[in-house]
């Protein structure tokens, strides 16, 4: 029988891709979201479908933490 | 039928949607028949005067010798415009063919009008009155500083101030589609309200009084009237005063809508009340195309991303605040900063990089509106690269499927996914396949019928 799997199928660059990649490795085992690595060089991967949100509130942090926003 | 489909761009696309019923009622009216008549294109205008006092109908092979062979497109999209106005009606017969014949109410109202000559909708009041009337300058100021304020109004809900007298739930129509309604932030620009602000005042003011229209059975008002009243305003002449005991209830309460956009001002005397119809009302009945007129720009944008933007006006200041950081605000002078924050901001809104950066080069200020590039390069460049930068990863809501019986039942499956349009990725050697979840249910069912 066919296994079929829920979850988030996502494609970014490779830099992108190591961010998540390590955003990945630095939770415990209970909360590791990667299901698959589908390429080898990471550009796409299929994930659990809780993580899609977890993701994009760490890359906006991310993207937060390098950016200086001058005080009004 | 008519072939053309019609998109409400001007007013006769709304009048060419009103039933036959309406239609007949609003072309009583001589000055509907006249703006009609103005508002055709020009073969048309060129069928209904040739045809003007013929009764008979008038078969369609005969008009199709009035023009050359070339000018066949035009002169079907001529026919095509007269039908959908009801002006022309088709006559079949097995035995003749088609022929067509204009409307009878049409083309009476239009033989009088022409014998008649151009008599006004009503008579200004005459300057004996001791009336003093602004200028036509003081006019145009005055329009185009209400309408600046219903556009505050309309963009900046959130607001307490109150700018015009329009009802906030008037205000909520003209809003539904120009702004979101999220519930969380409030009401915030939408990119179709970007695009609006973007556009010149004619078709501005034509998307409002669009929605005015199509709201009137709402209010208990018949759009039949409106659409003959409006019209009607656009042959008064500008800077003229006119008196409103003239007026129905009806106009009357239009008017006062009118005076808040800026079509209409209103004043009053010791005995009486008047109308003075500004240039907004006069050019209701303009085609869009014909109002070229570019308004004259006032920002300047340095590579250093900062921005001056001279200009006197608060909604200018309201728009730049939608992607640019406001530092300073003097009298004539909007100091501010595009920052990659601001432009956050826009984004998250639905704005894209791509009407920012329009917008800039259309209001250039015209120091720098002759320069190549007007805006500077690295500006443009960095707006598109902020942009893209939010679109780094791509997320797709998914299924995986692995541990395939046969090497046929997955390519079988790779066809399906792909025909349904959900083929995310494949791996033929360890038959492995990604695909939308919206293809879910379909790819289960197909899969039970392969392991039958």
């Amino acid at each position: 029988m066919v296994n079929s799997i829920k979850g988030v199928f996502i494609s970014c660059d490779v830099p992108m891709a190591q961010f998540i990649a390590h955003l990945n490795n630095s939770l415990p085992a209970s909360q590791k979201f990667i299901i698959q690595v589908l390429k080898l060089d990471t550009t796409s991967m299929f994930v659990k479908p809780y993580a899609e949100e977890m993701i994009r509130d760490a890359v906006i942090k991310f993207r937060d933490e390098n950016s200086y926003a001058k005080a009004n | 039928m008519p072939q053309v489909k019609i998109i409400a761009k001007n007013f006769m696309d709304m009048v060419a949607s009103l039933p036959a019923i309406k239609l007949d009622k609003l072309y009583n009216n001589v000055f509907i028949c006249e703006a009609i008549l103005r508002s055709l294109p020009p073969l048309a205008k060129k069928y209904v005067l040739q045809m003007l006092y013929i009764d008979v109908p008038v078969p369609a092979t005969m008009m199709e010798e009035w023009v050359l062979a070339d000018g066949t497109s035009k002169h079907r999209v001529a026919i095509d415009r007269l039908i959908q106005l009801r002006i022309f009606s088709e006559i079949s017969d097995r035995k003749r063919g088609t022929s067509y014949s204009l409307n009878p109410t049409f083309q009476n109202n239009l033989q009088k009008h022409i014998i008649s000559g151009g008599v006004l909708p009503r008579e200004p009041m005459n300057s004996d009155n001791a009336i003093k009337l602004p200028s036509l300058q003081e006019l145009e100021t005055y329009a185009l500083k209400q309408w600046e304020c219903f556009l505050l109004q309309l963009i900046n809900s959130g607001q307490g101030e109150k700018l015009t007298g329009i009802s906030s739930s008037m205000m909520k129509i003209f809003q539904r589609g120009l702004l979101s309604q999220r519930d969380k932030d409030g009401p915030r620009l939408t990119e179709s309200g970007f695009q609006f602000l973007l556009m010149d005042t004619n078709a501005q003011l034509w998307y409002i009084i669009r929605e005015y229209i199509l709201n009137a059975e709402e209010r208990d008002v018949d759009p039949a009237d409106l659409i003959s009243f409006l019209l009607e305003l656009s042959f008064h002449v500008t800077g003229q005063a006119y008196n409103l005991n003239t007026l129905t209830e009806v106009q009357n309460n239009t008017l006062k809508d009118l005076a808040d956009l800026g079509l209409v001002k209103l004043q009053q005397g010791r005995k009486d009340s008047w109308f003075i119809p500004t240039k907004l009302a006069t050019n209701l009945s303009v085609s869009l195309a014909d109002s070229s007129a570019r308004k004259e720009g006032f920002v300047v944008m340095e590579t250093n991303f900062r921005m001056y933007a001279y200009s006197t006006s608060k909604l200018q200041c309201e728009i730049l605040r939608l992607f640019a950081r406001i530092e300073y605000q003097l009298p004539n002078l909007i100091a501010c900063a595009i920052t990659k924050e601001s432009l956050y901001n826009a984004f998250d809104n639905g704005i894209t990089s791509d009407q920012i950066i329009t917008f800039l080069q259309q209001n250039s200020h015209p120091r720098c509106a002759d320069r190549v590039p007007s805006i500077p390069e690295n500006v443009t460049d960095q707006i598109r690269l902020w942009e893209t930068d939010l679109q780094r990863i791509e997320m797709t809501q998914a299924h995986f499927y692995d541990e395939f019986p046969s090497k046929d039942v997955f390519e079988a499956a790779c066809d399906f996914a792909r025909e349904w349009r959900g083929l995310l990725w494949e791996d033929s050697k360890r038959m492995r396949l990604v695909v939308k979840s919206e293809v879910h249910n379909q790819m289960r069912e197909f899969l039970h019928t392969q392991s039958r």
